[in-house]
């Protein structure tokens, strides 16, 4: 499963990768650079990934995290939303219609929706699935001046990580973000400052699916459990109902033999 | 007679007049420009109101059909009718309200085909589309009936049973699954209304809640058409009864209640049965510390939740818990009232303002939202009055089962006029559509609808240097820090703002740097002399044009050649920069050459910060030129170029 590492200090916040991404995209660059100054973490659906500045002089990524266990892929009720082995988050505008349950659902408020287009789908980064099937590494990795970003196998990166934490001696805080949160996920920070306003969790190592999995699959089994439990019930009454009657019956005859 | 329901029904053909309005604008120009929905506010009016909180509060079409069918009890029987219309008008308006606010609409029935068993959204939408149809056929022997077709009818009516049955299994899943469509954001719904047991919640509040509205909707049938089914004889009435010139049957007390209360107090006291299992469920769910700590919190959510407990439960279990109230129509339909709207209150809370403080934005409805949410709900109260006057859901009493009914032609023999719907309501709700529709037009066009402010303050997020901006002035996808007060002042403060900013070309928000900083290497004069022979004549208030005013002499030497030589410096009437054209650091008249300025504003502070952080790649050229490597497909640099 491909990855990418971000290591934010080495971020100098120069945004090329930004600007490959909305290319590569083919988004808007006006309505990108107003998403930019209008929006509160610069996404949109002109600009599927934005630079937060996460602390003075650190600058972070943010863009979809291709969670191992996604929410969105687990909320679209049509599934035009997949997790490939390969690692990407892939999005089937084919099958999609429209509901915007993925951007309620996913914990990083990123899918965004192209409001303004009368045919409106949703966009989201898929990290260059497409490039990555002709073994190239995705837009903004390529782009990236300063080498922040690390583009390969999860597992290896995850290595390399806690190698520059153990390496760096102090230089990094001891923690790979997105190594454990909501299930693990598909890009990997490590900072030397908190990542807490990219939307990072406190300590919530459950995938979302997680809260919603065991309740679904046990769908079927309560309908029919239901539908049998009012039958029942329904016998029941119905045979109650009738004895009362039999018994009404039967006094009847008897009080008209005693007559 | 006069017809008591004709303002209700102006108003409600208004409302629909006005949803349709709405629904055409929407079609028209899609759902950004009329609504006030946003990437942080994806789900708004329609979804919430319309379908979560609409599918809630027709519940009683299952409750009852469990109550008369499966428990048998036949006391409530003349509800049920009643119910089974309530329960598919609100999920018909649900799916017509839910067909315009999903983008493509025309691709509703993909869930149909293409599944996927683990969301509950897919879940909700197959149960929600058969429940649909279950309701349709428990309806049709009202609609069959009136057609007279009679083998169609016994067939129904016995497949009845097993109807009912599949519509409460149906209803037991998707009812709770409702909640459950939120269980999915832990991150993001306000702790006071996120909790493992929202399916739980959800489903229990729906019954009480849609049984109490059923009340409510009985009473209000009541006051329009049949009054003394539920208020009882009237006061005069039961004046002449005691008088003797009425026959009556005895004087019982039941002849001074409504014939109706016994069976909707008895509704009520279910209705209020379930509710306050819902509202200790509630407490369970306080008492866990996590949201107890958030409810003591004092924030606005705290006071919007204790409310809707209030409403949903405290009130309307008060009120039906005493027997004097109970057996008022007027406390019953104020218990009746208050549940249901404490039940839209709970969907609206967690389905919207719940999300508001995570977001960080606060949502909304635009006019065109409010005005297709209350036109559905609207027409479906139309409907739900036509099936009422002439398919017999309600029994009626006789006395006054002759009531008007102005959808039907009627020929009145005592003024000899044919009564139509045409005729009954046409002049009123003719000229309210004249006055409402144009109206509703011109306050939905979408301008008005959704106000898009540029906030120029937010670009100064990444801010390197106090007033400093990012901006991409030549558009050639390359950034640069802008000084954009220093500019401002420069350029004349304030009143400059459009020597830069063409405030008539949307998305054309600023000129290109390029237009002062003319020259690669060397400086331009960008002296204004329009502007400043205007700013002359005003300062001075010189009359007459120039340059009969005179207003040469105020900078040039008299009677010689006017030209830059001879005029004034800058600095006689900028004093604020005498210091700096004392040290030649400031030249007001001229802009320095492109590289300069854009080095200028760059070089310094990125020099300045490597050496602070230790950071030596921030100096490096190719931090920012990277575009001297070509970068994309040719169609992506094709379409940055449009």
């Amino acid at each position: 499963m491909n990855a990418i590492l971000v290591d934010v200090t080495r971020c100098t916040g120069c945004e090329q990768c930004v600007d490959a991404c909305i290319d590569r995209n083919h988004g808007d660059p006006l309505q990108a650079q107003l998403a930019r100054a209008t929006t509160k973490d610069g996404l949109s659906a002109d600009r599927l990934l934005s630079i937060a500045e996460v602390a003075s002089g650190r600058f972070a990524r943010l863009t979809c995290m291709h969670c191992v266990d996604p929410s969105c892929v687990s909320a679209c009720l049509v599934g035009s939303i997949t997790k490939t082995p390969e690692g990407p988050v892939v999005y089937d505008p084919e099958k999609c219609i429209g509901c915007r349950y993925c951007m309620l659902a996913c914990p990083f408020h990123v899918p965004r929706y192209e409001w303004d287009q009368p045919v409106p789908y949703m966009r989201k980064c898929d990290m260059c699935a497409d490039r990555q099937a002709e073994g190239r590494p995705p837009a903004c990795v390529e782009a990236c001046p300063n080498d922040v970003l690390l583009f390969g196998d999860r597992d290896r990166l995850l290595a390399e990580a806690h190698d520059r934490i153990d390496r760096g001696g102090g230089a990094y805080l001891p923690r790979v973000w997105g190594e454990h949160a909501f299930g693990g996920t598909s890009v990997l920070y490590v900072s030397d400052v908190d990542l807490g306003p990219l939307g990072w969790p406190g300590r919530a190592t459950e995938p979302i699916p997680d809260l919603t999995e065991p309740l679904i699959s046990k769908t079927p089994f309560i309908g029919t459990g239901v539908a049998c439990a009012l039958l029942a019930v329904n016998w029941v009454i119905r045979r109650r109902m009738r004895l009362a009657a039999e018994a009404a019956e039967a006094d009847a005859a008897t009080g008209e033999d005693a007559e | 007679m006069t017809d008591r329901t004709r303002g209700l029904k102006d108003l409600l053909w208004a409302l629909a007049l006005a949803g349709l309005v709405a629904t055409v604008l929407r079609l028209w120009f899609g759902l950004g420009p009329t609504t006030n929905l946003s990437d942080n506010a994806p789900w708004g009016l329609w979804k919430i109101l319309n379908m979560v909180a609409g599918v809630a509060i027709s519940t009683s079409g299952f409750t009852m059909g469990f109550l008369v069918y499966v428990l048998r009890l036949e006391r409530f029987r003349p509800l049920m009718k009643p119910a089974i219309l309530v329960a598919f008008l609100g999920y018909g308006c649900s799916c017509g309200a839910l067909l315009l606010d999903i983008g493509l609409p025309w691709r509703f029935w993909h869930p149909f085909f293409m599944w996927n068993p683990h969301s509950f959204l897919f879940e909700v939408f197959w149960c929600v589309a058969l429940y649909f149809t279950v309701t349709a056929i428990e309806l049709a022997p009202s609609v069959f009936e009136k057609l007279k077709a009679e083998r169609v009818t016994k067939a129904l009516h016995k497949v009845a049973f097993w109807v009912v049955i599949v519509g409460i299994s149906l209803s037991s899943l998707h009812h709770s699954s409702l909640g459950s469509l939120f269980l999915v954001t832990p991150q993001r719904l306000y702790p006071l209304w996120y909790t493992p047991l929202l399916p739980l919640l959800f489903i229990l509040s729906a019954m009480g809640g849609g049984l109490m509205f059923l009340v409510l909707v009985r009473i209000l049938h009541a006051h329009w058409y049949d009054r003394e089914a539920v208020f009882g004889p009237t006061a005069l009435e039961r004046e002449l009864f005691l008088l003797g010139s009425v026959r009556g049957d005895g004087g019982s007390r039941r002849r001074q209640m409504g014939r109706d209360m016994p069976m909707l107090t008895d509704v009520a006291r279910i209705a209020t049965g379930i509710l306050a299992a819902w509202l200790l469920l509630q407490i369970y769910h306080l008492a866990h510390p996590a949201v107890w700590s958030t409810f003591v919190a004092g924030t606005w959510e705290t006071w919007l939740y204790a409310a809707e407990l209030l409403i949903t439960a405290v009130v309307p279990i008060a009120l039906v818990w005493r027997p004097q109230f109970r057996r008022s129509p007027g406390a019953l339909a104020v218990a009746a009232c208050s549940a249901s709207a404490g039940l839209l209150l709970n969907r609206m809370d967690v389905g919207i303002f719940g999300y508001f403080r995570s977001s960080g934005v606060v949502y909304f409805p635009s006019l065109v939202e409010w005005a297709l949410s209350l036109g559905v709900i609207a027409a479906a109260a139309l409907v739900f009055l036509y099936f009422v006057e002439n398919m017999g859901v309600f029994a009626v009493s006789p006395a006054e089962g002759d009531g008007p009914r102005p959808f039907r032609v009627s020929f009145d023999s005592l003024s000899r006029v044919w009564h139509t719907a045409l005729r009954s309501g046409l002049e009123r709700t003719t000229l309210i559509a004249v006055l409402v529709v144009p109206l509703a037009g011109a306050l939905m066009y979408p301008p008005y609808a959704r106000r898009r402010t540029v906030d120029v303050r937010a670009a100064s997020r990444l801010d390197v240097a106090g007033d400093s901006l990012r901006i991409d002035g030549d558009r050639t996808g390359l950034r640069t820090v802008f000084s954009h007060e220093g500019c401002q002042k420069r350029l004349g403060g304030d009143s400059s703002c459009v020597s830069c900013h063409h405030m008539s070309l949307p998305g054309d928000t600023t000129t290109r740097c390029s237009s002062c900083h003319r020259h690669m290497y060397t400086e331009t004069l960008i002296f204004d002399h329009d502007y400043h022979i205007k700013a002359v004549a005003d300062s001075l208030s010189l009359p007459g044009p120039f340059p009969s005013n005179g207003s040469c002499v105020y900078c040039h030497a008299e009677g010689e050649a006017k030209t830059e030589g001879n005029a004034k410096a800058c600095v006689e009437c900028h004093s604020e920069w005498r210091d700096e054209y004392a040290n030649g650091t400031r030249d007001l008249a001229r802009a320095p050459g492109y590289l300069e300025a854009m080095h200028g504003t760059c070089l310094e502070c990125h020099q300045k910060e490597a050496a602070e952080r230790n950071q030596p790649l921030l100096q490096r050229c190719s931090t920012c030129h990277r575009s001297l490597t070509p970068r994309g497909s040719p169609e992506a640099q094709l379409a940055r170029r449009r």
